[in-house]
């Protein structure tokens, strides 16, 4: 049943990514730029929980922490570069340099502080089993699928139930037009930055508690989050957590027939034929 | 003076890796993000070949360089599909996909350990194992390099390549082949990078996976943003401003377990700042 736990281990895995997928639609859809620095801002949610973890704080409490850490931090990227940059008329190409530049900041100065080691959480009920309808399943892993469940449906609220959310979208689908009628959009990329960097301290908390802590361990998941977002649609939410549990599982499932250091390989290999065949993702017209 | 030496020699092969990402990122717009891996490429193919095979240096350097124009045209290919943004998360991906053979395809490139023992070039019966010998071909090679990338700027491709990243469908309507030109300044960009892989690998005769990382590609585009992007000039002294750097680094006291990371450090603080207070870099234009 070698398939079968490959296949439940996608699930869960595809949960945490289509986290970070999620927070990162959110921002993308809106800002329309790269955010790259959304790699360090995951790995720098992980690392305040940490630390508050070994200060004496609860679980619950240290996870806290990071979220809010990471929602003022996103905030603070959107106040202090981002937006200035913008108003400065600074192309995408620029906007993206500082993006580039700065998540090598946050993941450089984690790995000053922390060293470049794995850090481990060092929670023994994490690896503690339940069988749930014949599959193994450990604490954390349950605890991802559920935080990936509502994580969805939270965004989804978020987006077309609250006066934020729709005043998101209505920045996403045109600027301009938001502009005039006084939604202001500098505002709504701001909380939407906030939203967004808090949300995917909750994968980045997560992911470690498994494999450990790494400054670096952000950008390969954010390319393959992003791999979701575009492929799923840009802007479409559900689009985003549906492909990133398909690129997920298949992800584990190709673990049958090759050795998995390959595996990013071929993801990033399978997006590029995809880039040149369907450039618009697959839920969009 | 061996250690004044040895820096001009690396400096001068990271000028044609400056000039090769400063045609893509600067002159045409592509944001490519992936030109170390195509340096690691010409690196260690350049050193498999000379030592497995008997070819001569020159041969095995221009092989390197025609599998890089290849594999340049390849990877920016996606670029002609998508736009902008797409681009540089395929870019991206690309160089993650290269550092990912580079690491596990021992059977080729030695894996994380690498290929030590890469034989010094010889030409004409001569041996270049002397950096002060070395820094002739080193030379030599960034001068072809400035020399191809000058006259291409002063030729109407040059302004050609300019016009396509102002505005592409102008230049179509125009009836140029934006592909075309897209193209050739891939390939040219690949055959710079190609040549430098070769150089340097038989400099320092040794290729490990570690040279050619996601890092190696951000030093690559902060060297053009700090030297300036679209300029001849900016491209020449971004290696030489940038590999100076860790030289200071070193009188200051730091602890080499955090060496690295705070090299890597600076340089996306300079980044940052550069694109905050001075896009054009110190002599380059308005990006």
């Amino acid at each position: 049943m070698l398939w079968l736990n490959l296949l439940l281990n996608g699930l869960v895995w595809g949960c945490a990514l289509g986290m970070v997928a999620v927070s990162f639609s959110l921002i993308f859809a809106t800002t329309r730029f790269f955010h790259v620095a959304h790699a360090a801002v995951y790995g720098l949610g992980g690392y305040v929980a940490w630390s508050a973890l070994k200060h004496g704080l609860p679980e619950w409490a240290a996870l806290l922490v990071g979220i809010v850490a990471c929602g003022a931090v996103g905030a603070l990227i959107q106040k202090l570069l981002y937006e200035r940059l913008d108003r400065s008329g600074a192309t995408h190409l620029v906007i993206l340099i500082a993006s580039l530049g700065l998540s090598a900041v946050i993941q450089n100065s984690l790995a000053a502080v922390y060293t470049s080691n794995v850090l481990q959480y060092g929670l023994p009920w994490g690896n503690r089993t339940t069988v749930i309808g014949g599959a193994l399943l450990t604490n954390t892993q349950m605890l991802t699928v559920g935080f990936g469940i509502l994580s969805y449906l939270g965004a989804m609220w978020f987006a077309h139930r609250t006066v934020l959310g729709k005043r998101m979208r209505a920045v996403a689908s045109n600027p301009f037009l938001a502009e005039i009628t006084r939604l202001q959009p500098r505002q709504v990329h701001i909380a939407v930055m906030a939203i967004g960097s808090a949300l995917v301290c909750i994968p980045g908390v997560l992911v470690p508690l498994d494999l450990g802590l790494q400054p670096f361990g952000g950008v390969p998941i954010l390319l393959t989050a992003t791999i979701a977002v575009i492929a799923g649609g840009v802007g479409s939410i559900s689009g985003a957590f549906v492909l990133a549990l398909v690129i997920a599982v298949l992800q584990n499932l190709s673990l049958l027939v090759m050795p998995g250091e390959w595996s990013i390989g071929i993801t990033f290999g399978i997006f590029v034929i995809f880039m040149l065949f369907r450039p618009r993702g697959l839920f969009t017209g | 003076m061996d250690f004044l030496t040895t820096y001009i020699v690396l400096a001068e092969i990271y000028v044609l890796l400056g000039l090769s990402t400063n045609l893509l990122v600067g002159i045409v717009g592509i944001f490519s993000v992936s030109q170390a891996a195509v340096f690691g490429v010409g690196a260690y193919l350049t050193a498999f070949l000379l030592m497995h095979t008997a070819l001569p240096f020159p041969v095995a350097v221009l092989l390197a360089a025609a599998l890089c124009v290849g594999l340049n045209i390849l990877v920016t290919l996606p670029s002609l599909r998508v736009s902008g943004d797409y681009f540089v998360v395929t870019s991206f991906g690309i160089q993650l996909l290269a550092t990912a053979v580079f690491t596990n395809w021992t059977g080729g490139t030695g894996g994380a350990n690498g290929l030590p023992g890469v034989p010094a070039p010889m030409i004409l019966g001569h041996e270049f194992l002397e950096p002060t010998e070395f820094i002739a071909l080193t030379t030599i090679g960034m001068g072809l390099g400035c020399l191809c990338f000058w006259l291409m700027m002063r030729a109407p491709f040059g302004a050609l390549l300019r016009a396509i990243r102002e505005d592409e469908l102008a230049v179509a309507a125009l009836g140029k082949s934006v592909l075309g030109a897209k193209v050739s300044a891939a390939a040219l960009a690949g055959a710079f990078a190609g040549s430098a892989g070769g150089l340097y690998a038989t400099f320092l005769s040794f290729v490990d996976p570690s040279s050619f990382d996601l890092d190696a590609s951000i030093f690559l585009l902060t060297m053009v943003v700090v030297g300036g992007a679209r300029t001849l000039a900016g491209s020449v002294l971004g290696p030489f401003v940038l590999l100076a750097l860790p030289q200071i680094l070193a009188l200051i006291d730091i602890p080499t377990s955090i060496a690295a990371a705070a090299r890597q450090l600076i340089y996306g603080l300079l980044l940052i700042v550069f694109m905050l207070f001075r896009p054009q870099g110190l002599l380059g234009e308005k990006l």
